[in-house]
């Protein structure tokens, strides 16, 4: 019955340790506390104790090996024991587990109490429905190292997401240069010639043998240290010109990796796709192959906008609301909306329906570190300004922590975009699929408007609307567009909706 | 290549169209790729056309005509008349139809069938030769390539089958006329099998088998139920005797029979038939074209996807190792077909049951106790006779029993084993509670339709928890 080890946090909250070497063998019995292996990292020494009695049935890393705190390092069979419980939850940054790392008690008991994940003692089996290994295998989670919490330790599904989550957030830290080539013991350290000075000189006294090795190996006899003098002259062994070659090619292939780690970098790297990004790629590939994209730009003039906002932020901020331009805007698009109720459809291709909504909830697209996100706000209709500012600050808010529920991602019937919070004008939104429309705001800036034949600057708020072809036209989008437009350009039109 | 060959690109193609190859031909057709399945002989392979269906389509006609005849107890009088040539006109019937409609998927699909023995050239070339002379031969330049190629009956030396007097299995299927006796050379499943069908048709059976008991591989408990039948039928066991040759007679045949010690033995008879095993088929397609090399036991190894040691190659069914079974293929067809088209698809089926079509029949999926033990589990049992299930006692046929395999502590079910009327299609139900996680508890909570046979399977689970209905607990 296997128990995997993983490397344990062997002081002060240190991130990774090399295995210096491994004090046990597979096949070995250990006992509990039985230190199995030396684990070096940048504070000391450490020895790492089993935290079980059993057999060591698998060693995952050679000596010499840089792993990461929580990667498996042993796999034990254990002793006849009980079903470990849930696993105890191990916090891997919780640097306040280790004391002193040099009080290897201390340390030692702390690894075994905290450190220590046990799968279920089910013979080296992992009991999970098909349904979640698929998801497992979709979501690249190794289903064997994922603890279950259903009955009995069951693998359950959210199991194997939270898993997935796990991994894509650990992955930023793994990207780690490969570790140097160990060393080969008893070469380099005893015969350090590559570092000792050529010789470099006019004439070397050498039996002809002597010579013949250096012609074969490719060595320039006046460079090899001489290992003696006879009358007066350097005089050099075959074995010193064996050595010196070997020193030479030592430090050949010492440059050569120098040369392949880079001083400056790789010249490129691999990231895995997978996880949350995946899922965003996956969405967009669907989105944009399936929906005939159409985007339809247009500028509209928000100078009466941006003066609006500002005679109302200070209101706003009185109770605690920071006001941004996204309210007015999701206002302005629900009251288009209701007059273009083919915008705030989706198309039911099972059923070759189109499904009209008659409610308004609107998807805002927030960057996180994560990747792109959707929140979103229902019912925008029934909703004020005011309301509308708080629920998308908070949800952003949410989205950005990753702590929003999943409900609040879900069942939006028209998007909204703002990519001018960065920065730039135009841009083709992909359709937050199966919606037919998303509109994309530019950045709003004094941009240089003719009116009655003088160029003037005037506020300016630069729109994108992509569109379903196989539902909206173009003239439907302009339409909506100019209806969007209009209550930009005179807000207070908002009030009669 | 052959000189003026032209190659017909194809982004799939798989060799053999059997129960493995012809789901992976779907399958792959579903997920949008250009396939090419290329049969020699008949679409549906052994399992439609001359194994699984047409065998249990006779033991079905067979237990019609048996039962008929066989049921004073029950207070029905009957004398059955069977037409062997009309039986196997049905026979056939069903077959066509099976295979018919695979046909039709595969062209739904889109499926290119192609008809013609395939061989390696290159590691991205296969021809094709037609079948007959001067028919001529085509190439196929693929992408991904399946072999599926399946397994043919093991001779036995001095017993080449003649379709006359010594029989494959596959020849016993298309009898015409009822022999008056038979000599069967095997008690495996497929001995196991036919013999039953022979016996209830009338047949004088005689078993020869090599080892010492029917059924290897199954447990002896299991076995006991289907020996007893048997012997009620009137078949005839020798054991630890290998066919050693066979003459012709005036009558048909005579085998000669050896023990290890050397002792002969003769048994007479109308015909002999020979089932001592499959091999599979890997030496048809010039596999060192591509640098595959069958294992000792002439199977191709595969990973968890499916794939040979040639990373494009895939192998399937029989030719991928055991067990040979058709769901088996099935299985990893459709996997193979689904890592091609790139999805995330692998072969971790916790178990692949296993079903014995004898009288009565056997179904097993998962770990045995002896097995569950090997495995490091403390394993709990549970067992339920049918002899005290009421469905079992109104089919008139209660001899045998479910067993159910857990993990004690966890109560994980491990695996189960099924001797008795219907075991074939009880033990799905035990192989969905192994692959699911399912514990006993899962099980024995699940409300059984009454009166059913599947109630022992609750029974059973509910035996190894120690709080069995109509059992005595342990």
């Amino acid at each position: 019955m296997p128990r995997e080890f993983k490397l344990p946090d062997v002081g002060e909250g240190v991130a990774e340790g090399e295995i210096v070497s491994w004090l046990v063998e597979v096949g070995d019995p250990v006992s509990e506390d039985q230190p199995v292996a030396e684990v070096e990292t940048d504070k000391a020494v450490v020895e790492v104790p089993s935290p079980v009695n059993g057999t060591v049935q698998e060693l995952h890393y050679e000596a010499g090996t840089m792993v990461e705190v929580g990667e498996v390092i042993v796999t034990f069979a254990l002793e006849g024991e009980d079903v470990a419980a849930a696993p105890a939850p191990t916090d891997d940054s919780d640097g306040k587990a280790a004391e002193a790392p040099a009080d290897a008690d201390a340390a030692e008991t702390a690894d075994a109490e905290t450190a220590v994940e046990s799968a279920p003692d089910t013979g080296g089996r992992t009991f999970a429905p098909p349904s979640v290994r698929t998801l497992a295998r979709e979501l690249d989670v190794d289903i064997g190292a994922v603890s279950g919490t259903g009955p009995s330790g069951r693998v359950t599904e959210s199991d194997v997401r939270a898993a997935a989550d796990g991994e894509t957030v650990g992955e930023a830290t793994e990207e780690k240069p490969a570790a140097e080539p160990a060393a080969e013991p008893g070469t380099t350290a005893e015969t350090p010639p590559s570092s000792e000075p050529a010789a470099d000189r006019d004439r070397t006294l050498a039996a002809p043998a002597t010579r013949g090795v250096a012609k074969d190996l490719d060595v320039d006899i006046d460079q090899v240290p001489a290992v003696e003098r006879r009358d007066g002259e350097a005089f050099v062994t075959a074995d010193a010109v064996r050595e010196y070659a070997e020193g030479q090619q030592a430090a050949q292939a010492a440059d050569v990796a120098t040369v392949a780690a880079g001083e400056t970098g790789p010249r490129e790297e691999r990231i895995p796709y997978k996880g949350v990004r995946k899922t965003i790629g996956d969405k967009m590939e669907e989105s944009k192959y399936t929906a005939p994209h159409v985007t339809h730009h247009d500028t509209v003039d928000v100078t009466e906008l941006v003066a609006m906002r500002e005679r109302l932020k200070p209101h706003a901020e009185a109770q605690d609301v920071r006001l941004t331009y996204m309210p007015f805007v999701m206002k302005a698009v629900v009251a288009a909306l209701k007059e273009f109720p083919e915008l705030n459809s989706s198309l039911d291709e099972e059923a070759g329906e189109v499904v009209r909504k008659h409610y308004y909830n609107i998807g805002v697209a927030v960057a996180t570190e994560a990747g792109l996100m959707v929140p979103v706000v229902d019912d925008v209709d029934a909703k004020s300004v005011l309301e509308i500012a708080e629920e998308v600050n908070r949800l952003a808010e949410e989205a950005r922590e990753r702590t929003i529920a999943l409900e609040d991602l879900q069942g939006s019937t028209f998007s909204i975009t703002n990519f001018g919070a960065i920065g730039g004008e135009y841009a083709t939104p992909i359709i937050n699929y199966p919606e037919v429309g998303i509109l994309g705001l530019g950045a709003i800036e004094e941009r240089p408007v003719a009116e009655d034949g003088d160029v003037v600057a005037r506020q300016t708020l630069p729109l994108s609307l992509s569109i379903d072809h196989r539902i909206v036209d173009g003239a439907d989008a302009a339409a909506f567009t100019n209806d969007v437009m209009g209550y930009l350009e005179t807000p207070s039109l908002l009030l009669l909706k | 290549m052959v000189v003026g060959d032209v190659a017909t690109g194809t982004e799939l193609a798989i060799v053999g169209a059997g129960s493995g190859g012809y789901v992976a031909a779907i399958r792959a057709g579903q997920l949008g790729l250009d396939v090419t399945l290329i049969e020699e002989d008949a679409i549906g392979g052994v399992c439609l056309n001359y194994g699984c269906i047409p065998s249990k389509a006779l033991i079905s006609a067979t237990d019609v005509a048996h039962e008929a005849g066989d049921a004073e107890e029950m207070g029905v009088y009957a004398d059955p008349e069977v037409q062997m040539d009309e039986m196997k006109t049905w026979k056939d019937g069903v077959v066509d139809q099976l295979t018919g409609g695979v046909e039709n998927l595969c062209e739904a699909n889109g499926v290119n069938v192609v008809e013609g023995r395939a061989e390696f050239v290159d590691e991205n070339t296969l021809r094709v030769a037609h079948g007959g002379e001067g028919q001529g031969s085509e190439s196929y330049e693929f992408e991904h390539a399946i072999v599926a190629t399946g397994s043919r009956p093991i001779e036995v030396p001095g017993f080449e089958f003649d379709g006359e007097t010594v029989l494959s299995s596959r020849d016993v299927l298309d009898l015409e006329t009822i022999p008056d006796s038979v000599v069967v050379v095997g008690a495996g499943y497929i001995g196991m099998e036919l013999s039953t069908v022979l016996a209830k048709l009338g047949t004088d059976v005689q078993v020869v088998e090599m080892l010492d008991d029917v059924l290897p591989g199954y447990e002896s408990d299991l076995v006991r139920p289907v020996k007893r039948r048997a012997a009620d039928l009137g078949i005839e066991f020798s054991f630890g005797e290998a066919a050693a040759g066979w003459a012709e007679t005036d009558d048909g045949i005579v085998v000669t029979t050896e023990t290890e010690e050397g002792e002969e033995s003769t048994y007479e008879a109308e015909k002999a038939i020979v089932a001592v095993g499959r091999t599979p088929v890997t030496d048809t397609l010039n596999l060192e074209a591509i640098g595959l090399e069958p294992n000792d036991d002439g199977f191709l190894e595969t990973d968890h996807e499916a794939r040979t040691d040639v990373d494009h190659v895939f192998a399937i069914g029989d030719v991928a190792g055991e067990p040979m079974l058709a769901h088996k293929a099935s299985a990893e067809g459709a996997v193979a077909a689904e890592v091609i088209a790139g999805e995330p698809s692998a072969l971790d089926h916790q178990a692949i049951p296993a079903a014995v079509f004898t009288d009565p029949e056997i179904g097993t999926v998962g770990m045995t106790e002896a097995e569950a033990e090997d495995a490091g589990f403390e394993p709990a049992v549970g067992k339920f006779r049918f002899g005290a299930n009421g469905r079992a006692l109104t089919t008139g046929h209660p001899d045998g029993f479910v067993r159910i395999v857990a993990d004690e502590d966890s109560g994980f079910v491990l695996g189960a084993q099924v001797v008795g009327p219907d075991a074939s299609e009880l033990i799905a139900e035990l192989g969905l509670a192994v692959e699911m996680g399912a514990t006993l508890e899962d099980v024995a909570r699940t409300i059984h339709t009454h009166p059913t046979l599947s109630e022992s399977v609750m029974e059973a689970a509910e035996h190894a928890l120690g709080h069995a209905i109509h059992t005595l607990n342990r």
